[in-house]
This record gives C-alpha cells, sequence and structure tokens, in this order.
C-alpha cells in the first residue's frame, strides 16, 4: 500500500557477543547492516575503530566443492526433474539437522567429487585407447613388431601415401638412386594406403627425402611393441575394463545421486556461514566492542530491540532525517501485491515518491483484460497460473508475475464476455456489450477516455506529492491550469453532442488553462525566458495528445487477439467434414490457439507496462531509490520455515 | 496485343487492386522476418555465453513478430471484406472500390516492414542487455515495445479505413 516506514539503527556492543548477536539477526532477517566505509575516510572515526573482518576464504571453498558436487550428480540423476525448479520449504529444525551435519556432509561431497574425477579420466583414456584401435586397424596384416625400426643391415619405415600415388611408380623413382628401396602395402581405404618401406641403413636418409616428396607420411608407433595384432588385441582389452570402470563408476553416482539433497542443505548451511563471516566487513571494531549502523522496519522495531537488549548493547533507533535516503521497501496488501511486479521491474522508489502500485494496479488490469479480451484465454490464464502457484513453491518476482496473469485473467474473461470472445468467433456467442471488429470506433473512443482517466489520475499523484511537499504553486500551474486547459478543451471538442452551453464552458475553461499556462509557465525562468517558457510550456499539450493517441492500442492489440482468433477458426472449419477433416480442424485448433494465446498475453504484458512506465509514470514517478536489503539467511536450495519455538 | 489486353483487364478491375491490398498488407511480415532474424542472431550469441537465459532472450526476440500478425490481420479482414473467405465468392467492385482498398492497406504494410526492422534492432540490443544484467529483462522489452507504438498506429489506421468502406 505505501512504502514502509523505516528506523535508523546504529549499535554498539561487546565483542563478546557479536558473532550471537550476528547470528539472531540473521535469523530475523529484519536489518539491514550497511557499509561503513564512508566512517572509516573520516579521521574522528579512523583514528578510534577499524573494519572489522571476516574469513570467508575457507567457506567460499567449500562452498565450491558442494556446488561442483551437486553439478556433477545432477548429471547423473535419473529420476524426474521438476518443470520448474524451486526452493524446498523446510522446517527450521530440520535444516539446522541436515544442513550442519558437517562431517557426513563433507565426505559425500569429496565422495562425490573424487567419483567424478574419475570417470572424466576414464572417459580421457577411454578417448585415447579408441583413438590407438583405430590407428593400429590398417595395420593387423602386418606381422612383424611395430617397433622393429631397423635390422643389421636394413631400415625399416611405416607410413601412409595418399590413394592417388602408385606405389610402383615410387618404388621405381627409388631404384634411380643408390640402392633403392621396396615398398609393401599393407592395407588400404579410401583416403590412404599404408605401406612399409624397406631400404639399406646407409640409404634411409636420402630416399626418405624423396618418399616425402611422394607423399609419405610416416607413423612412428611410438610407446607400442610387438604386432599391430597383438597390441590390438591388448588396446580392445584395456578398451573393455575402461568400460567396465567408467559403468560402475556411473553406476555408484547414480546411486549416489539420490542424496543431492544432502549436498543441497550442506550448500546453503556453508551459504549461511559464509554470510556471517562477510558481513563483519560492514562492522567497525576496537578492542572489546564493535559498532554497526543500518535500517530496520518501523514495525520490526520490538524484535530488534529484544535481541539487542538480550546481549547488553548499546543502541540507538531514531527516524530519519528530512530529505536523508533511506532504502526503500513496499508493502502491498493482498489485492494489489501481484502489481508490484510492474513497480519492481521498472524501479524501486525514490524517498520522494510515494508507491505507484495501488495506483497502476486498477489499470493494469483493466488495461491487460482489454487488449487480451477473451473469455477463454483469460480462463486458461488464470487457471494455469492457479495450477502452477499450487504446484510449485515459486518465490520472489516469478511468483508476483505468476499472481498478477491469474487476475489479469479474470480481467480478460470479463471483457471477452463482454466483447463476445470465446476462442474468437469460435462458438459465435454474441457480445454482451459490443463486437470490436465490428464497431472499432467505440472501442477507440473508450480506450482514448480510459487513457484520459489514467493519465489525469498520473497528474493528480503529481499534485498530491508537491502540495505534500510545500510546493503548492507549482501544483495549481504545473496541474491544475492543465486540468482546466484539458478538461476545456475535450468540452468544447464534444460538448455541441450533449448541449451548446457546455462546448460555450469548455471554450472558456481552455482559454483560462491555456492563458494561465502561457504566463506561468516560464516562472521559474529569467527575463525573456518567462516569455518563451510559457510558450514552451504550452507546446507541450502536443505531448499530451500523443499520450492520448497511445491507448489507441487498447484497440489495437484488442483486434489483434480477436482478428487472429478469427482467422484459426475460419482456417479449421474450411476443413470440410468428415472425420480426417475433424481431427485436423483440432489439430489446427489447438496450436493456433496456443500460438496466439501465447504471442497476446506477451503482448498484453508488455504494453499495459508500457503505457504504465511511459505515460502514467512519466507524470509523476521519479523512481531509482535503493531497495531495502536486509541481513538474512539466502539460501539457494531451501526455504526455511519458521516454527514456532 | 495479347498482353496489353491482360494488361487492360488487370488495371481496370477492381478486384485486381483489392487483392493487392491484402498481398500489400501481408508483406509486413517482410519486416517481422528481418526483425526477428537480426534479434535471434543476438539472442545465440548471448546463448552462447549462458544457455540459462534462453527463456528470456526468446521473449524478446518474439517481439518484432507482431508486425507480421497485423500485417496478417489486415489481410484477412480484407479477404472477408470481399468475400473471398467464408462468403460466396469474390464480389464484383470497381476500380475505385479496389484502390480504395489498396490505399488502406498502405499503412500497415509500409509501416509493419520498416518498424518491425527497427524494432529486431531495439531487440537485438535489449537482448544484449539482458546478457549483461539478466534483471534489465522489462526494460529491454519496454525498449522495444516503444517502436511498436507506430505499428499499432498503423494497423488502427488501416483498419479504421478498410471498415469505413462500403460497398
Amino acid at each position: 500500500m505505501a512504502i514502509v516506514e523505516m528506523r535508523k539503527l546504529a549499535v554498539v556492543g561487546l565483542n563478546s557477543g557479536k558473532q550471537k548477536i550476528l547470528s539472531e539477526l540473521m535469523y530475523l532477517g529484519a536489518a539491514q547492516i550497511d557499509s561503513q566505509d564512508k566512517k572509516l575516510l573520516s579521521d574522528d572515526w579512523a583514528a578510534l575503530v577499524k573494519q572489522d573482518e571476516g574469513n570467508s576464504g575457507p567457506i567460499e571453498s567449500e562452498i565450491a566443492e558442494a556446488s561442483s558436487a551437486i553439478g556433477a550428480l545432477d548429471k547423473y540423476f535419473s529420476g524426474k526433474k521438476p518443470l520448474i525448479v524451486c526452493r524446498k520449504p523446510v522446517g527450521e529444525n530440520e535444516f539446522n539437522d541436515r544442513a550442519f551435519a558437517e562431517k557426513e556432509n563433507k565426505e559425500l561431497a569429496n565422495k562425490v567429487n573424487s567419483l567424478y574425477k574419475k570417470i572424466l579420466s576414464l572417459k580421457a583414456e577411454e578417448n585415447t585407447v579408441l583413438t590407438n584401435i583405430a590407428g593400429l586397424k590398417p595395420w593387423v596384416s602386418y606381422s612383424y613388431p611395430l617397433d622393429m625400426r631397423k635390422t643389421r643391415l636394413s631400415a625399416i619405415q611405416t607410413g601412409t601415401f595418399p590413394v592417388s600415388v602408385s606405389l610402383s611408380d615410387v618404388e621405381e623413382k627409388l631404384s634411380k638412386v643408390k640402392n633403392g628401396g621396396c615398398i609393401y602395402q599393407v592395407s588400404k581405404d579410401e583416403n590412404l594406403i599404408y605401406a612399409v618401406f624397406v631400404c639399406l641403413r646407409e640409404d634411409e636418409e636420402e630416399l626418405a627425402a624423396i618418399l616425402r616428396q611422394e607423399g609419405f607420411n610416416p607413423v612412428a608407433f611410438e610407446g607400442l611393441s610387438g604386432t599391430a595384432q597383438s597390441c590390438l588385441e591388448e588396446s580392445e582389452k584395456r578398451l573393455e575394463t575402461v568400460k567396465k570402470d567408467i559403468a560402475s563408476s556411473e553406476d555408484e553416482m547414480r546411486k549416489l545421486s539420490d542424496r543431492t539433497e544432502e549436498l543441497k542443505f550442506y550448500y546453503d548451511g556453508l551459504v549461511i556461514e559464509r554470510d556471517k563471516q562477510k558481513i563483519l566487513s560492514n562492522l567497525l571494531k576496537t578492542k572489546s566492542a564493535f559498532y554497526f549502523d543500518g535500517w530496520i522496519t518501523k514495525s520490526s522495531e520490538e524484535e530488534v530491540k529484544a535481541v539487542l537488549d538480550k546481549y547488553g548493547c548499546y543502541y540507538e533507533i531514531s527516524e530519519p532525517e528530512k530529505g536523508e535516503e533511506f532504502p526503500i521497501l513496499l508493502k502491498e496488501n493482498a489485492l494489489t501485491e501481484p502489481f508490484e511486479a510492474i513497480t519492481d521491474l521498472y524501479s524501486t522508489p525514490s524517498v520522494n515518491d510515494i508507491d505507484p502500485t495501488p495506483f497502476l494496479a486498477p489499470f493494469y488490469f483493466i488495461f491487460f483484460g482489454l487488449m487480451l479480451s477473451d473469455a477463454a484465454y483469460g480462463a486458461i490464464l488464470t487457471i494455469g497460473s492457479f495450477i502452477i502457484l499450487k504446484m510449485f513453491n515459486i518465490e520472489g518476482l516469478m511468483k508476483k508475475i505468476m499472481k498478477l496473469f491469474m487476475y489479469c485473467g479474470i480481467s480478460t474473461m470479463f471483457w471477452g464476455i463482454m466483447f463476445g470472445g470465446v476462442f474468437g468467433d469460435m462458438f459465435g456467442i454474441s457480445a454482451l456489450w459490443f463486437n470490436p471488429v465490428e464497431d472499432p470506433m467505440t472501442l477507440l473512443v473508450f480506450s482514448l477516455i480510459f487513457g484520459g482517466i489514467h493519465l489525469f489520475v498520473g497528474m493528480g499523484i503529481k499534485a498530491y506529492i508537491l502540495i505534500k511537499s510545500g510546493h503548492m504553486v507549482d501544483a495549481v500551474c504545473d496541474i491544475f491550469l492543465w486540468y482546466i486547459l484539458l478538461i476545456g478543451l475535450v468540452l468544447f471538442g464534444v460538448g455541441n453532442m450533449i448541449t451548446p452551453v457546455l462546448s460555450e464552458i469548455g471554450k472558456y475553461m481552455s482559454i483560462i488553462g491555456a492563458v494561465g499556462i502561457l504566463f506561468t509557465g516560464g516562472r521559474s525562468k529569467k527575463g525573456i525566458g518567462k516569455i518563451t517558457g510559457g510558450l514552451g510550456s504550452l507546446y507541450g499539450i502536443t505531448s499530451y495528445l500523443s499520450d492520448v493517441l497511445s491507448y489507441s492500442r487498447l484497440l489495437a492489440l484488442g483486434l489483434a487477439t480477436g482478428v487472429v482468433s478469427q482467422v484459426i477458426n475460419t482456417l479449421g472449419k474450411m476443413l470440410g467434414g468428415g472425420i480426417v477433416a475433424i481431427v485436423a480442424m483440432v489439430i489446427v485448433f489447438i496450436i493456433g490457439h496456443v500460438f496466439n494465446l501465447a504471442i497476446n498475453t506477451l503482448g498484453s504484458f508488455v504494453h499495459s507496462s508500457r503505457l504504465q512506465y511511459v505515460e502514467f509514470f512519466g507524470k509523476f514517478f521519479e523512481g531509482g531509490g535503493t531497495a531495502f536489503n536486509p541481513f538474512k539467511r539466502r539460501t539457494k536450495y531451501v526455504e526455511i520455515v519458521k516454527e514456532e519455538k | 496485343m495479347e498482353v496489353m489486353d491482360i494488361m487492360s483487364t488487370i488495371s481496370f478491375n477492381g478486384q485486381f487492386y483489392a487483392l493487392l491490398g491484402a498481398a500489400m498488407a501481408a508483406l509486413a511480415g517482410i519486416g517481422s522476418a528481418i526483425g526477428i532474424g537480426i534479434a535471434g542472431e543476438a539472442a545465440a550469441g548471448v546463448v552462447s555465453e549462458d544457455p540459462n537465459k534462453f527463456g528470456q532472450v526468446l521473449v524478446l526476440q518474439a517481439l518484432p513478430g507482431t508486425q507480421g500478425i497485423y500485417g496478417l490481420l489486415i489481410a484477412f479482414i480484407i479477404l472477408l471484406k470481399v468475400g473471398l473467405l467464408g462468403g460466396d465468392g469474390m464480389v464484383e467492385l470497381t476500380v475505385s472500390q479496389g484502390a480504395y482498398i489498396f490505399a488502406s492497406s498502405l499503412p500497415v504494410g509500409l509501416v509493419g516492414i520498416f518498424s518491425a526492422i527497427a524494432q529486431g534492432k531495439a531487440a537485438a540490443a535489449g537482448i544484449m542487455l539482458v546478457g549483461k544484467k539478466p534483471s534489465e529483462l522489462a526494460k529491454g522489452m519496454i525498449f522495444a515495445a516503444m517502436v511498436e507504438t507506430y505499428a499499432v498506429l498503423a494497423l488502427l489506421i488501416s483498419f479504421l479505413m478498410i471498415n469505413s468502406i462500403t460497398f
């Protein structure tokens, strides 16, 4: 409903109780502990205190171990993985028992990591052996030992030629040099000829040079002895054992993967411990005392006081000074809470803002429904998000967005019924109000009216902020004169439809507004600026025009959903009768409507947001505040549910 | 002479212009295809760094697709209007009626092509943004949606024009 009131907290306590106090504050999760870098820069503080520091290094390395073990086990997890990964809710006691069973957890992590390392090295070996085997296969029929590179008189080389080479030609070339040499073909495949070359030892160097010119590529068989056949058999045996080892290790991993959860508890426990160490760097210390400051919400004041009193700390809790930046926390009621996602996605409000969520909520709700405007789609959205919310423990922003869709589905159903859209025109249900495809002008007018109201509300909020901060004159000149001008213009334009008097009133309102703006628009400027400033302000009317026209997207996106549904339905019905055609029709309907629902839900989401961000927020919202970031347990895998003691 | 005959039959045929209009509107798909292509290239780059961002960048990549849908929408309405779809065959149209329909297809067709390409570029930049700062997805979406405004306006004008043509 609003920005939560914050209280400044400053605490001095004794080092002996430090860890316990921090643990309890973390458990409460109610206090933000700020960095003290600025204080350390001032000489007065620096003379007295120094920055505390925690020792998070060893824990970090344990976290890395745990994390890689979880990752490794994840690869071998054979059970069903959930569609959406969520944190598992766990009671306080169970969490403490399992997360801090340090010895067992650590053993498990080590076991998994070393096993995984073993698998990786076995796999690398498997690859080497496979390459060896592939290299040996062409040489199977070569019956001399591979490492026999020479005899008393002769030199032997093994190697390959490209298939295009004729061995007899090469031999002939060799025969012209010295004593010549012999080449024996061992085998041949589509690319290479595998051959053995034999010559006298004294001729080897010279002949080898000729061979290379002919495309001979020596193969050395380093590290192998015995015949190719025996080497191959050996390698195949080795391959078999390696494969067996891999299989058994992987089996073991698969068995261990049931225990992933233990590691996840371990991981979260470690993260909590690490955060406790890390937060110390935000503390200042002397020999026997410590100091920190930060923020708490007004509502958690008593709880925090109780902790601090228990350990005999000295503390001050005060209201923020006027104009002081404090961290922002928004609190909504059940109805507006999902719409906080829209504010979150834009920016955290600044301390001068008021929470825009309750104001944008009704408009977002209406606009989204208008754009999607199909009762069936709305029902699918609402029921679908409801089921997802029930089945999965979604948290944070995603939860808000899911709830947002659930709510907006209701609005979509409403407008679908008003405009007669149930899967488009599939069932030919007539509209309760009117059909926008047949009567687009009416909806265009209503879209612009909705837009006008939206903009006026935005301007009203700006006026409220201005008045609250004591800028009454600004509120009158920048907002109320515009109200008069804009309402006047509208009356002047359309008042005739009701009674000419309205139009007459509108005329004078417009003149008053325009003249007022002309004279006051340049009030903050000097000299000639006073005149041009007023003209500039008045020229701003074009931006109101474009703002209002922007709401025509309400009609356009509504039409897009309706007409695309109509296209799908027409296509489906064109297929004619008969069982095959009916099956095909159902397939066309399903694929088509799923596509239409997806693309138009995205469109409605984006464009309803845009109308808030650009047109609405542009009127009053500053943004750019810092979000409240309390010191609490930030777990990744489990959600700790506090239990009543 | 035969070619001249065909040419003159066509240019004095209202139905031909109406169909040309439907075709023109559907051409907006060119823009969407190029736009989604541009965004897709950027998306693949980001996913190569972090496969987990697939869902986020896919949403951004889909944004320039709407122009093609708007074009389809107008083309469909034209086909319905001239009785080619869901009617008893094509109605007879005078040249001026056909030309009206053709004229009304121009906004969505032309604006669709160019705005979708521009939107594709904005979406690609948004995808880069998500690559560096995943939490800023909404802003990336808004940047791309700013471009779409003009396609929406063109759709609206085309629709209103067609809707007010009577015969």
